[in-house]
């Protein structure tokens, strides 16, 4: 477990949010995505599966339009290949939210949360009539392309930790501003729907299989759920040191206040029953940002609508929160939009920014029949207005991943 | 954007590398690995833990078994983070796919290739098979994966500060030379998989040259102010390359130091311990 907090002082440095972008089955911050989230929108649909793999799931939340990035020639937006199409939009969204281009001078760094980046870009060339997975050719990987096409001259690494990895660039990110290896970073990760991507997760048996209502599908902590539904899109902010953020008059969008990071050491792919480790990234998470459970105005939970997994991580949330856990909101936006992979945590670390915003906590819709064995407070099909100063929110993956992190409202 | 680097030069933080250990398996031999992961002595796994693993997964947990073997004092590795830095994993797999996807279908998918084919999957699968609680993650994924890794495992140590994770494993993997498949994802060529893993440890100054100092430091150094924009990839030069120089620079010898250039500008470097330490050290003994 690690809360990555530092020895040092210059190590405790406040580390805002100063920019956002976000592509997502609901649209995009322009569009109304917030307002989509607290009114209970779903972006699952019935999608075509002329696809080659032919997979027996005939739904999934997708990407309807990704804006093109202004300064880049619509010709040139759609040559690029999905994936990265999907990333560099929001990245794109975030450098001008933050607006950044009248203050030169600044190293910024780019940390990529991205799971399965070769095998995306390899099947999106084969399906294309490709070669390129039989071919014995190394190229740059895509954080390197983001980072030239964006002029960024600070570091640019990719990170993965499965469905959690957009939420550990982030954590990467606040690292590299404490140790002052950057003076700003861009940090999060996008995914896309692929063909073998959801046949896999299908063979799985990790997917719902409610072809019938693809809107009634996701449903965490339902006692119906059957599995999540793939979904695409993610996020990136714009981190900045909070004294060198309000020296330019930045907006502050809200503190990336506190992060817990553990592993449950327990199974490559079967979710762990025991909540423990969970219960320990989130516990650090707390602690970084030096808060108590009971400062939680909202608990976006990871979620996704799995029979082993909701149950677990509302174990988790128990043994880290104690009796507060009675009392903090807590929803799965999942349940709208989806599990964009490897861009969720960053999806919902926005949906967090989002209910600190707005003053109130979207709902977990299709949430007809809590599971009694996920005794929490749950926020049901309609959003809750209240006051949201603190968020956290829950990521885990593959591997036995686990990562929480802690949003405030800018002081 | 930004068009010039930041003056400001952090003084770099520094981790002891404690122990390390390079092993490689032809493509022809991985079935014998994938069965018997473990050197003689090492820990026991489930039976058929590897049985799904991509190849950079076998050869990079046996890098660590014999890493872990090889330390002097063997540590306590629950609370340990684990970063892997592969170079083109999974191929393979996402080849045999593939090939299979227009005539099999969906069902020709295993599930087993989102968890197993993935850049976290080998550090997943060192996380499991170890017991291990620190955070995982796979990093780079391209050919500068082992500085992207060295520089993420160095974040982890020296960003951080919490006691529990006292250490980080950094696994980079690669094959020498990529596979060449034919249309059904086969292989027709027997490259060689290779993996390098150390055990970072954090230390204070690495400049000191403080009687603590283990034999071995790496470091990070930014850019203090180089001109022009960023650069695409500039490989590394390989893992045998980065274990020589780790093994030169551990005896004592004519190397002194390695330095590994980032994309960015930044350089990771590895250095030995200060001659005149080693001699005191030599002396007292």
């Amino acid at each position: 477990m690690s809360g990555l907090s530092g020895k040092h002082e210059t190590r405790r440095s406040l580390v805002m949010v100063t920019g956002l972008g976000v592509v997502s089955p609901l649209g995009t911050l322009a569009t109304g995505l917030v307002d989509a989230l607290l009114e209970g929108r779903s972006g699952v649909r019935a999608i075509e599966t002329t696809d080659p793999a032919r997979t027996s799931t005939q739904f999934a939340a997708p990407v309807t339009e990704i804006p093109v990035p202004a300064g880049i020639e619509p010709a040139e937006f759609v040559r690029l290949d999905r994936l990265e199409q999907m990333c560099l939009s929001p990245l794109a969204a975030a450098v001008a939210d933050a607006r950044l281009a009248a203050t030169p001078g600044r190293r910024v760094g780019l940390v990529l949360g991205l799971g399965a980046e070769h095998l995306k870009t390899w099947e999106s060339d084969f399906l294309a009539g490709g070669r390129d997975v039989f071919e014995p050719t190394r190229e740059a990987t895509l954080v390197h392309r983001l980072a030239a096409r964006l002029g960024l001259n600070g570091p640019a690494v990719t990170v993965a930790a499965a469905c959690g990895s957009s939420g550990y660039a982030l954590a990467v990110a606040r690292s590299w501003l404490r140790l002052g290896w950057v003076d700003a970073c861009l940090a999060g990760g996008c995914d896309i729907l692929s063909p073998t991507s959801l046949a896999a997760f299908y063979n799985l048996r990790a997917l719902s299989r409610r072809n019938d209502d693809a809107a009634a599908a996701s449903r965490p902590f339902d006692t119906g759920r059957d599995g999540f539904v793939m979904g695409e899109g993610g996020g990136f902010f714009m981190l900045e040191r909070a004294r060198e953020a309000r020296a330019r008059g930045a907006c502050l969008r809200g503190e990336l206040a506190g992060v817990g990071m553990s592993s449950d050491g327990s199974h490559m792919v079967a979710p762990n029953t025991d909540p423990t480790q969970a219960a320990r990234a989130i516990a650090a998470a707390l602690a970084d940002a030096d808060i108590t459970p009971a400062e939680i105005d909202y608990f976006n939970a990871h979620a996704a609508g799995t029979p082993v997994g909701d149950v677990a991580e509302a174990g988790a949330i128990r043994i880290a929160c104690g009796t507060a856990a009675d009392t903090i909101p807590v929803s799965s936006t999942k349940s709208m939009t989806g599990h964009l992979v490897s861009g969720a945590a960053a999806f919902e670390a926005a949906a967090c920014l989002g209910a600190i915003e707005r003053q109130a906590v979207p709902p977990t819709v299709n949430l007809d029949n809590p599971d009694p064995a996920c005794p929490l407070d749950h926020v049901a099909h309609v959003a809750r207005p209240r006051r949201v100063e603190v968020a956290a929110s829950n990521s885990f993956g593959f591997g036995g991943s686990n990562l929480c992190l802690v949003f405030r409202r800018a002081a | 954007m930004n068009v010039a680097p930041s003056p400001r030069l952090p003084s770099p933080p520094g981790c002891g590398i404690t122990t390390f250990a390079f092993r490689e398996a032809r493509l022809s031999e991985m079935a014998a690995v994938r069965s018997e992961p473990c050197p003689a002595g090492g820990p026991v796994l489930p039976p058929r833990f590897l049985r799904h693993a991509d190849e950079h997964s076998v050869v990079g947990l046996r890098a660590v078994l014999e890493a872990l073997a090889d330390h002097p004092r063997p540590p306590e590795v629950t609370g340990h983070a684990v970063v892997s830095a592969p170079c083109q994993a999974g191929r393979l797999t996402a080849a045999r796919t593939l090939a299979a996807l227009p005539t099999g279908g969906a069902a020709s998918v295993s599930p087993h290739l989102v968890p197993q084919c993935s850049l976290h999957s080998i550090a997943g699968a060192v996380s499991v098979a170890l017991g291990m609680h620190g955070p995982h993650l796979g990093v780079g994924g391209g050919p500068d994966a082992l500085a992207e890794g060295l520089f993420t495992a160095a974040t982890l140590l020296t960003g951080g500060g919490d006691p529990d994770c006292s250490a980080a494993w950094l696994i980079a993997t690669e094959w020498d030379e990529e596979p060449c498949l034919d249309a059904a994802g086969e292989p027709q060529n027997d490259p060689t998989c290779r993996a390098l893993a150390m055990l970072l440890e954090p230390i204070g100054s690495p400049e000191g040259g403080g009687e603590d100092m283990p034999e071995l430091s790496l470091a990070v150094h930014m850019p203090a102010g180089t001109a022009g924009g960023p650069r695409l990839h500039e490989p590394a030069g390989g893992l045998v390359a980065f274990t020589r120089a780790l093994s030169m620079c551990r005896e004592g010898g004519a190397l002194a130091w390695w330095t590994i250039g980032c994309p960015w500008g930044g350089a990771i470097r590895v250095a030995g311990r200060p001659r005149k330490v080693a001699t005191a050290r030599r002396e007292a003994a």
